[in-house]
């Protein structure tokens, strides 16, 4: 191919770039048409192996003119591709403002816990950073370690602020977390800080506000020089973290046999701020946290020297808190194992158009 | 129990102007819990006594009667009368027309059944004494017909403590015990308990009740009396009001006045009829004896029964009731007054079998202070002698009483009190708190040395701590600044069990969206019978909630099986979980395990096995992150209703028994409800207590490979007998050097392949790890897995 010819096939080349670039809609396309024309085996491309074929003479003219083709193709190219990034980014754009940000999807079902679970676990956190351990124990419970071991002889009056249930294996249902206290105590010795949370049974009729089954949480903290001042400043920080609020405490005399002292720690009704509503029985406080000095006697029976160590214990109910903090007015329902009851709409059907569960205190008042 | 506010009064010097709330505030946080304060408000204006002169009967009319009363000044006044007794020659409440009380308003003149009545004669409800409808409080001699009755005798305060409060003190079941700490509260002085002197009980020349008593142990001491002219006239009504306002009715002059002493100091007392009663012998019962209590009512007595004779005749169960036979009557000229004191265990052993809690057990089984015995008899006749006078004694006091310990001295270290409430209190302080409370304290060297009275002495205080309870309410637990402790840090052992727990339920709520569910710890007998499930051997309550709720569960999937009836209504489809215990009747011991259940239903028929599928790969990612090991489901025979004949797999780790996995069958589907048919149900349960044994491995790492990795599909045409499981082991017993891992893939059944076969593809990732593999290497691969499919029986796809 003379010179002549070559300059043919090269505008010929460059006619056929200027059309297809004209059809291609997209980068992919260009950079096709790039390989296409000035790849080594391109049309434009492989004509540059072609240049040994020319009269030296002609050699220097004939790279040049190809060059300049590659050049002016290259141009071509580039341009077409800045002007179809340009035009997908204004698709992205325009596509874009039709877009329903707050539309929802299908929501996918999330699980949840139990109430009573979620504040137990919360419980736990909170007395882990306390560095408590955690202890379980048996729902099914000896008769001593229920009550003799907690300084509760047999026949003692004070059996029956625990109305019980009993198993034909001479074993009760425990009627309260504190054995665990002395299965702690047996088990790590002082000192000590364990809580244990857990459920409890007694025999009484169910109604709106009493369960035959309900879950307390125990804690006991056995050291030298444990006080009544000890155990208020922890039951308030701690009252105070699961309630995520101030509270206002009231300390009054009680009486439990593995206590002495003895004491009531009440805290201002939640759910009136005090005022006095059905909950508090008009009296602004709620009875929380039974608790007292460990008694002598049950640090003996737990083989604590009651000599070096002293102690508090308390309890906590757990299905009451849950009770106040997700605004369960029927303490029945938590061990039917009716969802509705027991999971937030939103957990099954996904968001609601207006939660009627956002405020549970305010329904409780309403 | 219910404390009056006038009665305290009494005893303690109170500002006029005292806020009950206050009280009430400072009672609850320095002794025991207030329930509530309540005005006795009667608001009684122009109220007279009235003498009845006639009673008729009035035609047609049941219930009402016309009663002509003298009302003073020789006038006479016609009212009609609801009262259900009233005699010629009582006495009664009148309100005249124009006088008023809180709840009638002001009573005025009106016509009942044709006639006229003027006035009314008050009900005890209408006086604030709880008494039968219209029944009508009966006056004494102390007011004459006329004669107007004081409004301020009619207006008292209720203050209600609980019972449950004041358990451990025997000295507050009565007013006088519970003034001693109001006293002490507001710091003013406790009057002296009025009573005769004790030499006036023993006149000479009168005889004493003979009494003898069988067990010391039992009764710790009798003291009788016999009395002459008993009374046949009403209490004061000041009495039957204070009576009335502490929730006991007024029934006669002599039981109100045992009763005010039982209320007044908390001994409770018992009346005989001396003639039928001449001496006193205090003995168990025999087994299957029989007795008939005052209620009327037969009992039959074991000789764990303790029981007041005469002359071998039963009279009276022990600090219990009386006996009806020997009870004082209108005929009744002498009685025998019983003071005694007996042992609370034998008392509240005898009052829970029978069923018979009386206002006298509660208090005995107390444990009260032997020296109330007297004291409430010096009590009883200082208040009789004002009331009746022609009550005289008809003999000595007789009182058997084996004193057998001395009073309690307890020692309390000063420093050990300064601990307790964290801050030093000067000793006499100290002093200032326990004298008012009726200790006695004497300083001994370092320590205290503080006596216990007598009424604090019996099963209540013995120890410094006792002592340091009263101390630390009377500085005010809400004066006690609150303090951190200072404890000794130590490492204690993890409690795996509860870790499991709680990691595994934390897993199945938030990695596969299922909701937790408590359910009762029994079966519902009349839900296993509708699902034809036999109960087994169960642990069993002696006293079930009700009827049917008497067997401890031994799985969780009856309670379970029940909440999915209960969803179904509302939710198309849903997941449970239930974490709990479980019981198993053992041949030595019974056992109690911790399960996890889990319940996945989907409404839809046939889509069991996905359902089972999701669910075993739930479990299968539950295991690797609690352990880090695989889990094997070997399939298995049903061994409960709830277990699907052809679809129940054990599952292990490790080769242990971990649990079960299955789905519902169709026909325990129809009868938990008819609907559920077209349900499919998957399920399984895991032990929780075994595992909690297992070690988690731990898992190694490797490096990201230096050169590329190849992924290799082989499909194997496999027949449907043969379970993935027994694939799965043919397969990982092949080895090759450039096999890296080899997992399934996928499966297909149709009918592209012939139609008992199905088709199982598996994916090889191979590699080296010096070099990027050529063709050859695949092709080599290639070749030999699918030699090794071959000897195991199995062609592969191509």
């Amino acid at each position: 191919m003379d010179l002549g010819q070559l300059q043919e096939t090269i505008k010929k080349i460059e006619a056929e770039v200027v059309s297809q670039l004209a059809e291609a809609s997209d980068v992919d396309g260009v950079r096709t048409l790039d390989s296409s024309v000035l790849g080594k085996s391109g049309t434009l491309g492989s004509l540059v192996t072609s240049i040994k074929d020319y009269p030296p003479e002609q050699r220097g003219q004939v790279g040049k003119t190809l060059n300049e083709a590659k050049g002016r193709v290259k141009k071509l190219l580039t341009r077409r591709m800045a002007e179809l990034d340009r035009a997908a980014l204004d698709a992205e754009t325009s596509a874009a403002a039709a877009f329903d940000r707050t539309l929802p999807g299908v929501a996918a079902p999330m699980g949840s816990v139990h109430p009573v679970t979620a504040v137990q676990w919360e419980i736990e956190r909170s007395f882990e950073r306390f560095g408590f351990t955690v202890e379980a124990g048996p729902e099914m419970e000896e008769e001593y370690n229920n009550f003799d071991a907690l300084n509760i002889p047999p026949s003692h009056p004070a059996r029956d602020m625990w109305d019980t249930f009993w198993l034909d294996n001479g074993k009760v249902l425990r009627t309260h977390t504190s054995p665990v206290q002395f299965r702690a105590m047996k088990k790590f010795g002082a000192p000590l800080r364990v809580i244990s949370p857990g459920r409890c049974f007694r025999y009484e009729t169910i109604d709106a506000s009493h369960e035959n089954t309900f879950h307390q949480v125990e804690g006991l903290v056995i050291d030298r020089d444990i006080s009544i001042p000890n155990l208020i400043a922890l039951a308030r920080t701690l009252l105070m973290d699961v309630m995520q609020r101030e509270v206002e405490l009231r300390v009054r005399p009680g009486f439990f046999p593995f206590v002495e002292p003895g004491i009531e720690i009440d805290m201002n009704c939640q759910i009136c701020a005090g005022k006095g509503c059905p909950t508090c029985k008009h009296s602004g406080w709620i009875e929380i946290l039974p608790a007292g000095m460990v008694h002598p006697n049950v640090l003996a029976a737990g083989g604590i020297d009651a000599e070096v160590y002293t102690g508090f214990a308390f309890g906590l109910g757990l299905t009451r808190l849950a009770m106040m903090k997700y605004g369960i007015k029927d303490i029945r329902v938590l061990n039917q194992g009716d969802l509705r009851a027991l999971v937030p709409p939103e957990c099954v059907g996904g968001p609601l158009l207006a939660s009627t569960t956002d405020d549970a205190h305010a329904a409780l008042e309403g | 129990m219910l404390i009056s506010l006038s009665w305290i009064r009494d005893y303690v010097e109170l500002p006029v102007d005292l806020h009950p709330r206050d009280l009430a505030e400072r009672f609850t946080c320095t002794t025991a819990e207030v329930d509530g304060v309540s005005p006795v408000a009667i608001a009684a204006k122009g109220l007279i006594a009235a003498g009845v002169v006639a009673v008729a009967d009035l035609p047609d009319q049941r219930n009402a009667r016309l009663a002509t009363l003298d009302i003073g000044d020789g006038k006479t006044a016609d009212t009609v009368t609801s009262a259900p007794v009233l005699h010629t020659g009582d006495c009664v409440v009148y309100a005249p027309c124009g006088a008023s009380v809180a709840k009638l308003g002001e009573i005025t003149e009106s016509r009942v059944a044709g006639r006229a009545s003027r006035g009314m004669i008050l009900p005890g409800d209408v006086l604030g004494v709880e008494m039968a409808p219209f029944e009508a409080i009966f006056l004494g001699e102390e007011f004459q017909p006329g004669t107007p009755l004081p409004a301020e005798l009619f207006e008292d305060v209720v203050i209600d403590i609980d019972n449950k409060s004041i358990t451990h003190r025997p000295d507050l079941w009565g007013h006088y015990g519970i003034a001693r700490e109001i006293a002490a509260i507001y710091g003013q002085p406790l009057q002296p308990f009025p009573v005769v002197p004790i030499a006036e009980l023993n006149p000479g020349g009168l005889a004493k009740v003979p009494i003898s008593i069988a067990d010391f142990g039992a009764c710790r001491r009798y003291s009788g009396l016999v009395l002459a002219g008993v009374p046949k006239q009403p209490a004061p009504l000041w009495m039957q009001l204070r009576l009335g306002h502490v929730g006991m009715r007024p029934i006669s002059g002599l039981v109100d006045l045992t009763n005010y002493v039982m209320a007044d100091l908390g001994q409770p007392m018992h009346a005989f009829d001396a003639k039928k009663v001449d001496r006193i012998e205090v003995d168990w019962a025999r087994d299957g004896d029989r007795f008939t209590t005052l209620d009327g009512l037969g009992r039959t007595l074991t000789s764990a029964d303790l029981m007041i004779q005469s002359q071998g005749r039963s009279v009276a169960l022990a600090g219990v009731m009386g006996g009806l036979e020997t009870e004082v009557t209108p005929e009744t000229s002498e009685l025998l007054l019983e003071s005694a004191n007996f042992d609370p265990s034998t008392i509240r052993r005898t009052a829970t079998r029978l069923g018979l809690r009386t206002d006298a057990s509660a208090r005995f089984e107390k444990s009260l202070d032997p020296g109330y015995t007297v004291l409430g008899i010096q009590r009883f006749i200082q208040l009789a002698r004002a009331m009746y006078p022609n009550m005289r004694l008809a003999g000595q006091l007789s009182d058997a009483y084996l004193q057998t310990h001395e009073s309690i001295t307890v020692y309390v270290n000063p420093a050990h009190v300064d601990r307790m409430i964290g801050r030093s209190l000067p000793v006499d302080e100290i002093q200032e708190i326990l004298e008012p409370l009726g200790f006695e304290v004497d300083f001994r060297h370092d320590e205290l040395a503080v006596t216990v009275p007598s009424y604090r002495a019996t099963n209540d205080i013995s120890i410094e701590a006792d002592i340091i309870e009263e101390i630390a309410r009377y500085v005010g637990y809400n004066n006690i600044v609150p303090a951190m402790p200072r404890v000794t840090m130590r490492q204690f052992q993890p409690n795996a069990l509860h870790e499991l727990e709680q990691r595994s339920l934390e897993y199945f709520t938030s990695v596969h969206s299922f909701n937790e569910i408590h359910g009762y710890l029994w079966y519902d007998s009349p839900w296993l019978a509708q699902l034809g499930v036999e109960a087994g051997s169960c642990v069993e309550l002696r006293n079930p909630a009700s009827d049917g709720l008497h067997r401890l569960r031994r799985s969780l999937m009856p309670g379970m099986l029940r909440a999915v009836v209960k969803n179904r209504f509302h939710f198309p489809a849903f997941a449970l979980v239930e974490l709990g215990s479980v019981f198993d009747r053992g041949e030595q011991e019974d056992g109690e395990r911790r399960h996890l259940g889990l319940v996945s239903a989907r409404r839809g028929k046939r889509i069991e096995n996905a359902l089972y599928q999701e669910l075993k790969d739930a479990l299968a990612g539950w295991a690797w992150q609690r352990f880090a090991r695989t889990v094997d489901f070997v399939g298995t025979a049903a061994a409960a209703p709830w277990e699907h004949p052809q679809r129940t797999a054990e599952l292990q780790i490790a080769h242990v028994g971990a649990g079960r996995i299955s789905v519902i069958p169709l026909a325990l589907r129809k009868m938990m409800d008819e609907h559920l048919g077209a349900w499919s149900i998957a399920w399984a349960q895991l032990d929780l207590t075994d595992l909690s044994a297992m070690d988690r491995r731990v898992e190694t790492l490797g490096k990201i490979p230096e050169y590329p990795l190849v992924e290799m599909d082989f499909s194997l045409l496999v027949p449907l007998s043969n379970s993935y499981a027994a694939v799965a082991d043919q397969l990982i017993a092949f080895a090759h050097p450039l096999l890296k891992q080899i997992r399934f893939v996928t499966k297909y059944e149709g009918d592209a392949i012939a139609k008992d076969t199905r088709s199982l593809t598996f994916r090889a990732v191979v590699g080296h790890d010096e070099r990027t593999l050529v063709e050859q290497d695949a092709v080599n691969f290639r070749q030999a897995f699918e030699a090794h499919a071959k000897n195991c029986g199995y062609q592969v796809r191509t």
